[in-house]
């Protein structure tokens, strides 16, 4: 299970800031949906370079003894 | 990192986590509660006030299934009074009076102090929210400049 980070600053005034780690590919974008839907409208949003990079797959190996 | 994004409150709330948000970020500046009117006929218990400023919360909405009600909720701190209600649209609104202080400075008082009670009511749906959703919440600080800083973990399957 791969484990995501999210670093929260709720400024004075209200306006949050988002930083979303630990996503590979657009995955983050779902998430970033989950706090828009929470606290309200998208101002800006900046990708980085890992938003770029393939999406994880995990591959599960099943070996079946007799 | 993957983004890093800003987003912006939309405050959509009843008048019982109005009021709650109200009372929290008041007592963090020090405010004290005056009075609190939830009233069937409005202007009954206190006297719609005249002059101070007006400000309103922008992007808010105070849900109410009361129509009618006269809800408001007074605080003060050093001979200011700010009353917080919801207008006729819905809005939450405020209005700051206090003696012998200049409109600017009322109007500073009014922005800072609505301005906490949309953080609070941030910080608290983002707490509620992230708790029912799974989300562990691993650091919380408080910063000089009064901003909340929250570090959050979250396992996905």
């Amino acid at each position: 299970m791969p484990q995501r980070e999210f670093e929260i600053t709720i400024g004075r005034t209200g306006e949050v800031e988002l930083h979303v780690k630990g996503f590979k590919g657009k995955g983050c974008l779902a998430a970033v949906k989950i706090f828009e839907e929470i606290v309200g409208e998208m101002k800006s949003q900046q990708q980085t370079s890992e938003f770029y990079e393939p999406e994880e797959q995990v591959q599960y190996r099943i070996d079946q003894r007799h | 990192m993957s983004a890093v994004c800003i987003l912006t409150p939309v405050v959509i709330m009843a008048w019982p986590a109005f009021s709650a948000a109200v009372v929290a970020a008041a007592s963090s500046l020090g405010y004290q509660v005056a009075a609190e009117v939830n009233s069937q006929r409005p202007g009954e218990a206190v006297r719609k006030q005249t002059g101070g400023v007006q400000l309103e919360i922008e992007r808010s909405e105070v849900v109410t299934n009361q129509l009618g009600r006269d809800q408001r909720i007074a605080v003060s701190r050093e001979g200011v009074t700010v009353t917080f209600s919801r207008d006729a649209r819905g809005k939450a609104s405020l209005c700051v009076i206090g003696n012998g202080r200049s409109d600017e400075a009322l109007r500073a008082l009014g922005e800072e102090l609505s301005q906490a009670v949309v953080q609070q009511y941030v910080y608290q749906k983002l707490m509620d929210e992230m708790r029912s959703r799974g989300f562990n919440v691993v650091e919380e600080e408080v910063s000089q400049d009064r901003s909340i800083r929250l570090k959050v973990r979250h396992w996905e399957n």
